[in-house]
């Protein structure tokens, strides 16, 4: 699946962190800091061990979602650049599931930006989880660890 | 005729997870067209009437009251979880 919004892409393939790596900070001379972060599937969950991980999400909603989360990145730090991929469909344990990238002139900016917008990925933007351990699959909750995350913005 | 997507656990508890549906009247507000999916289908009404639900119309979070209109497409929401 291809995406015209350099910012936001919701796909089913996987996704290479040196290819983006390069496309963030690509002519962007005064960009001093680079931020990037992976997040994966895990094998365990609350000790459950995961054999799949199924991804839904709301096919529109969910990219505006991401676009305004990004937006509001902007709004808070004085970033150059930002990207995030988000994967959807059946993954596996070591499979990358999200990129969060963000380039800036200073780390600060970049480490915060890039932090605010995993925490509100989790919160806010319309993605579901189902995990399996190989015979039963079951939608997982909201953490309330990741609500605590997402409200010490106060945004 | 009104478009309605379920997603996550509110799609074990239908059929199918997006159907149509006619509205009883003319001003039917989200919470309205909610309570008329309620006594229809009681186990998924349950689920949709837990505090957390959010409702989206036309790809939009709206409050309950809001009014709904022929073609829109809404959405009942689970608490998400992403990333």
């Amino acid at each position: 699946m291809s995406s015209n919004n350099p910012e936001v892409l919701v796909c089913e393939s996987d996704f290479d962190v040196g290819t983006e790596y390069a496309q963030l900070c690509s002519d962007l001379p005064g960009a001093g800091a680079l931020v990037s972060f992976v997040g994966r599937v895990r094998d365990l969950n609350e000790s459950t061990s995961v054999a799949s991980l199924e991804l839904q999400h709301y096919p529109g909603m969910t990219e505006k979602l991401i676009q305004q989360i990004i937006d509001q990145a902007k709004k808070s730090w004085d970033i150059d650049r930002v990207r995030v991929i988000h994967r959807v469909g059946t993954l596996c344990p070591t499979d990358q599931i999200v990129f969060v990238g963000v380039a800036s002139a200073h780390r600060k900016e970049a480490f915060a930006a890039a932090e605010f917008i995993m925490d509100y990925l989790k919160t806010k933007a319309t993605f579901w989880k189902r995990e399996s351990d190989g015979h039963k699959a079951e939608w997982l909750d909201m953490k309330d660890s990741d609500i605590a995350a997402s409200q010490r913005w106060g945004k | 005729m009104i478009k309605v997507l379920l997603f996550g656990r509110f799609c074990d508890l239908h059929d199918k997870e997006s159907f149509e549906v006619t509205l009883t009247n003319d001003s039917t507000s989200a919470d309205e067209l909610r309570q008329q999916l309620s006594a229809e289908f009681p186990d998924l009404g349950r689920a949709l009437n837990e505090t957390q639900t959010l409702i989206a119309v036309n790809q939009e979070i709206v409050a309950i009251n809001h009014l709904l209109k022929a073609g829109d497409e809404v959405a009942f929401l689970p608490p998400v979880t992403g990333g």
